[in-house]
C-alpha cells in the first residue's frame, strides 16, 4: 500500500514505542548534546533527525519496502535511477538520461559513467538488471508498479525496461526503484548489516525501529556530504520531538501539527517551513453501496461539509482547500470549480434523490490524528440530519476492509510519491481497479490514454478530463492538499524541506562552519 | 491464604468497644472536628453522583457537534452562541465543563454496573466455594488464583481491543477480573461462618443448603463485600478512564474523561485546561472513593463479623 503512508502503529504498539522513546530519549541525553549545541563543531559536525516513522528495514525491494522509513534511509544509503526534485520534477540519478520509444512500451535509460559501490565496485547495468529483478521476485508493494515489466542490459552503462502495455509513468514510479550489487540474496541479513551502495551515506550502525546512523561515502559519485556524521533517530511521540529538538537533542523534526507550529515560530534559533507535499486528504464515496450509488446523493454530501472552515479552523498553516482529485505539485493537476457550501441545497437535493435519512453511513479512518478532522466532517453532516458513524480502525484492520469496500465513506491521506497521477488517478479509479465502487467507461478511456502517451502537456490535458469526471461525480470528496511543517536549529545549513517527507542530508551541513 | 483470612475475621471480635472510641477519649471539639472530617468523602462522593444524575438534565451537550469556531476558548471566555465556557473549550470547540459532567454520568454508571455484576458473580461463585468446600471449592479456588495471575488492566485492554467498541463490552472488559476479589473474600468469610453453631444447628433441622446459604452466611459477608465495592468502584473508574485514554473501549459518541485528557495531551503547553480539569474531576473522585472505602473497612472489620453473634449470646 504505497498510498497509505504505511504507518502500522497499532495502539499498543504506539504505547510500547512511546514508552521506548522516553527511554531512547533518556539515553542519549547524557551521549549528545555538545556535538551538534555548540558551535565549534564544523564541517565534521553530526546531524541529528528525528523521525516521526520507525526505520524497520533497510532492504529497498522488501515487505517494507514502501514504508516512509525504509525509504527515508534507502535514498541515503542506495541510488536509483532518477530521483525526484523538491518541485517534483525528475532529475537522473543513475541515470543520465532516458527516452521512450514510439509506442511507449519501452523505456531506455543511459547510466551516468565511472559510479562505484562504497566498496570500490563499478556500478553496472548488470547490476540495475539484477536489482530489477531482485525487486519482482521478492514482489514487495513497489513491485505492484511493474506486473509484467522486464528489464535487460543492453550495454554495460544501457537499461531497456519493457512494459507489457504503453506506461508514459515509467520514470516517475522509479523513483521508488533503488540499486543494489548483483548477488544479494532476499533475506540477506549480512548484507543489510552493512549495505553496499552508492549513495551519499554508508551506514555506520543500525538499530531497526530505533536509530540509523550514516557517514559519508567518499566514494559518492555526487559532491560528497559535508556533515560527518547523521543520526536518523525514531521518537514517535510527538511532545517528545518537540522537547528534543527544544533542547537541542535533535536538529530536525518534521511533521508537526498545526496547532505546536505557533510556539515553535515564537522560539529564538528555530527555522520553521511548511512546504506543499505529494499528499491530499481523499475521502473516497464507496459507489458501491446503494446509498451512495447516485452521483447527486455524493455531491449533496460534499456540498453540506464546510471544508474551507474546517480547513482554516484545523489546518490554518499546513493545509489549504483542493481543487483537484492530485495535489498540484503531482504531474496531471488540473484546477476543477471549487465546490460551494450550501447545506440547504444539499439537504434538497437529498430529498429529492429519494436519500434515506435513517441510514447510518461507516466512515472509516486509520489514525487518530485525523480524528478532529473526521469529527467536524461528522458534524457538518449531522447538522443536515445525514448520521454518520467514525470509526478509527487500526491501520491492517483499516487497509483490509479498505480493499474489501467494507465502508461508507473512507477518509485517507493519499499520498503520490511518484509525483505522477498514473499512479493515482490511473491506478485507483478504473473500474477494474475496484478500489471505491464507481465504474465509467468514459473515464477508464481517458485514463489509459494518458497512460499511453509522452508528452506530458497532452497527458495533463487528458488527466484534466478525467479529474473533471472525478469531480463532478464526486467518486469521493477533496478536501484538502496537506503540506508538511519542518523546523530545524538555526545553524543547520543547506536543508531542502521535501514535499515527500523524506528530507535528503547529502547537502546539510552542522553550524557553525 | 485461607488461615489468614479466618483469623483475619476472627481476631476483631476481641476488641472492645464502638469504632470512634479513640476519637472520643481527645475531647469534644476534636472529635466532632474529626467526625467532620470523615464526612467530606461522603459529601463529595454523593455530589459527583448528583452531578452524574441531574447535570445532564441542566447543561446540553452533544459530542458530535463541533462548533469549531470556539475552538480552545481558555476558562471563562465567551463562545461565539453568547454562552460562558466556564471551564474552557477542546480543539473541536466543545465545551469542557460539559464534557466533565457527562463524563461523570459515564463513569459513575460504568463504575455501577462493573462492580454490580463482578460483585454478584464474586459473590455468588466464593460463597458457593466456601460452604461447598471440596473439590467444587479445590477448583474454584485454583480458577480464582489463575486469574488473579493476569494483569488486570492488561486483560481489559485485550478483551475490549478484540471487539467493536460499546459500553456493555467495557463493563465485560473490566469486570473480568475485578469478580476474583469479591470471590476471595466471600469466600473465606463463607469458609469460617460455616463452621458456626448456629449454621450447623439449621443443617440439622434440615434446612436446604441454598437457604442456609442465603440466611445464615451471607449476611455476614456483606460488610466485607460493600467495603471492597467502594474500593473497586474507584479502580474501575480509573481503569475505565485508562482504556478511554488509549482508545479503546467507549466509542467517540460516548462522552468520558478519558478520551478527553487524551484529547487534550497535545494541548498541555498552550491549553492546559483540557487535559487538567477532567484530570482532576478524576482523581477527585478516585481519592475520595477510596477514603470512603478504607472507613467501611475499618468499620466492618471491628464491627461486622464479632457483634451480631455476640448481642445473640452465641459464641464468637
Amino acid at each position: 500500500m504505497t498510498e497509505t503512508r504505511t504507518r502500522a502503529r497499532g495502539r499498543l504498539a504506539r504505547l510500547v514505542a512511546a514508552l521506548a522513546g522516553v527511554v531512547a530519549v533518556a539515553a542519549c541525553s547524557t551521549t549528545t548534546g555538545g556535538a551538534d549545541a555548540g558551535g565549534d563543531s564544523g564541517p565534521a559536525g553530526e546531524v541529528t533527525a528525528a523521525g516521526t516513522y520507525p526505520i524497520d528495514s533497510l532492504d529497498p525491494h522488501g515487505p517494507e519496502g514502501a514504508s516512509t522509513g525504509t525509504q527515508f534511509a534507502a535514498q541515503e544509503i542506495f541510488s536509483r535511477l532518477v530521483r525526484p526534485a523538491a518541485d517534483g520534477s525528475l532529475t537522473g540519478d543513475l541515470a543520465a538520461s532516458w527516452e521512450p520509444n514510439e509506442d511507449v512500451t519501452q523505456w531506455t535509460f543511459t547510466l551516468r559513467e565511472g559510479v562505484e559501490f562504497s566498496d570500490g565496485s563499478p556500478l553496472t547495468a548488470a547490476d540495475v538488471v539484477a536489482s530489477f529483478e531482485r525487486m519482482t521476485q521478492l514482489d514487495g508493494p513497489n513491485a505492484a508498479n511493474f506486473p509484467g515489466y522486464t528489464m535487460t542490459a543492453a550495454s554495460d552503462t544501457q537499461v531497456v525496461l519493457t512494459s507489457p502495455a504503453p506506461d508514459a509513468s515509467v520514470p516517475g514510479k522509479l523513483v521508488l526503484f533503488y540499486v543494489l550489487p548483483e548477488g544479494v540474496a532476499a533475506d540477506d541479513a549480512s548484507f543489510f548489516a552493512h549495505p553496499v551502495g552508492s549513495g551519499p551515506f554508508t551506514v555506520d550502525s543500525f538499530t531497526p525501529g530505533e536509530n540509523l546512523e550514516l557517514v559519508p561515502n567518499e566514494r559518492y559519485f555526487g559532491e560528497v556530504p559535508q556533515a560527518g556524521r547523521v543520526v536518523m533517530r525514531t521518537i514517535p511521540d510527538l511532545s517528545a520531538r518537540l522537547t528534543a529538538l527544544r533542547t537541542g537533542e535533535v536538529d530536525v523534526i518534521w511533521g508537526i501539527p498545526d496547532d505546536q507550529l505557533e510556539t515553535l515560530e515564537g522560539e529564538d534559533g528555530l527555522t520553521v517551513e511548511t512546504v506543499p507535499s505529494t499528499a491530499e486528504f481523499t475521502m473516497w464515496f464507496n459507489s458501491s453501496v446503494p446509498a451512495l450509488e447516485d452521483a447527486r446523493v455524493r455531491r449533496a454530501l460534499w456540498q453540506a461539509v464546510d471544508f474551507p472552515a474546517i480547513v482554516e479552523a484545523l489546518y490554518p498553516e499546513t493545509g489549504s482547500v483542493a481543487d483537484a482529485p492530485v495535489p498540484p505539485v503531482v504531474l496531471g493537476y488540473a484546477p476543477q470549480d471549487p465546490v460551494d457550501y450550501d447545506p440547504q441545497a444539499a439537504r434538497a437535493a437529498l430529498e429529492e434523490a429519494g436519500f434515506d435519512f435513517s441510514t447510518r453511513l461507516r466512515l472509516q479512518f486509520a489514525n487518530d490524528e485525523f480524528a478532529p478532522f473526521v469529527q467536524a466532517v461528522v458534524s457538518d453532516l449531522d447538522e443536515i440530519g445525514v448520521q454518520v458513524e467514525p470509526l478509527e480502525k487500526e491501520q491492517a484492520v483499516f487497509t483490509e476492509d479498505l480493499l474489501a469496500l467494507n465502508w461508507d465513506i473512507n477518509f485517507q491521506q493519499l499520498a503520490t510519491p511518484t509525483f505522477d497521477a498514473a499512479s493515482n488517478l490511473g491506478r485507483l479509479y478504473p473500474c477494474e481497479a475496484g478500489r471505491n465502487g464507481y465504474c465509467n467507461e468514459e473515464l477508464d478511456d481517458l485514463l489509459a490514454q494518458a497512460a499511453a502517451s509522452a508528452d506530458e502537456e497532452e497527458r495533463t490535458g487528458l488527466y484534466d478530463r478525467a479529474s473533471r469526471i472525478i469531480w463532478q461525480d464526486a467518486v469521493g470528496m477533496y478536501p484538502m492538499n496537506v503540506s508538511i511543517a519542518y523546523a530545524w536549529q538555526q545553524d543547520l545549513e543547506g536543508l531542502t524541506p521535501d514535499p515527500s517527507g523524506l528530507p535528503d542530508f547529502a547537502t546539510v551541513r552542522a553550524g557553525g562552519s | 491464604m485461607t488461615e489468614l483470612s479466618e483469623q483475619a475475621f476472627g481476631a476483631p471480635a476481641a476488641v472492645p468497644g464502638p469504632p470512634g472510641g479513640r476519637a472520643a477519649r481527645r475531647g469534644p471539639g476534636r472529635g466532632r472536628a474529626r467526625r467532620a472530617l470523615a464526612r467530606v468523602p461522603y459529601v463529595v462522593v454523593a455530589l459527583y453522583v448528583l452531578v452524574a444524575l441531574a447535570g445532564p438534565l441542566l447543561i446540553d451537550y452533544d459530542p458530535v457537534h463541533t462548533p469549531l469556531e470556539d475552538r480552545l476558548l481558555s476558562p471563562g471566555e465567551e463562545t461565539a452562541s453568547g454562552a460562558t465556557a466556564w471551564l474552557g473549550t477542546d480543539g473541536l470547540g466543545r465545551d469542557v465543563l460539559a464534557q466533565i459532567v457527562y463524563g461523570a454520568r459515564t463513569s459513575v454508571l460504568i463504575g455501577v454496573c462493573t462492580v454490580g455484576v463482578s460483585c454478584l458473580v464474586g459473590v455468588a461463585l466464593g460463597a458457593v466455594a466456601g460452604y461447598a468446600r471440596g473439590w467444587v471449592d479445590a477448583v474454584l479456588a485454583r480458577v480464582f488464583d489463575v486469574l488473579l495471575a493476569f494483569p488486570a488492566v492488561l486483560l481489559a485492554i485485550v478483551i475490549a481491543g478484540a471487539f467493536q467498541r460499546s459500553v456493555p463490552l467495557v463493563v465485560l472488559a473490566l469486570s473480568a477480573t475485578a469478580w476474583i476479589s469479591f470471590a476471595r473474600v466471600t469466600r473465606s468469610v463463607a469458609l469460617s461462618v460455616r463452621e458456626r453453631a448456629w449454621v450447623d444447628s439449621a443443617r440439622v433441622m434440615g434446612v436446604r443448603a441454598p437457604a442456609v446459604l442465603l440466611r445464615h452466611v451471607l449476611p455476614f459477608a456483606v460488610g466485607p463485600v460493600v467495603a471492597m465495592a467502594t474500593l473497586e468502584f474507584a479502580l474501575v473508574i480509573l481503569a475505565e478512564a485508562g482504556l478511554s485514554f488509549l482508545g479503546i473501549g467507549l466509542p467517540p459518541s460516548t462522552v468520558s474523561w478519558g478520551q478527553t485528557i487524551a484529547g487534550g495531551k497535545e494541548y498541555l503547553e498552550t491549553a492546559w485546561w483540557i487535559s487538567t480539569l477532567p484530570g482532576i474531576a478524576l482523581s477527585l473522585l478516585i481519592v475520595n472513593v477510596g477514603i470512603l472505602g478504607d472507613q467501611l473497612t475499618a468499620r466492618y472489620r471491628s464491627g461486622g463479623l464479632g457483634r451480631r453473634p455476640n448481642r445473640d449470646g452465641s459464641t464468637p
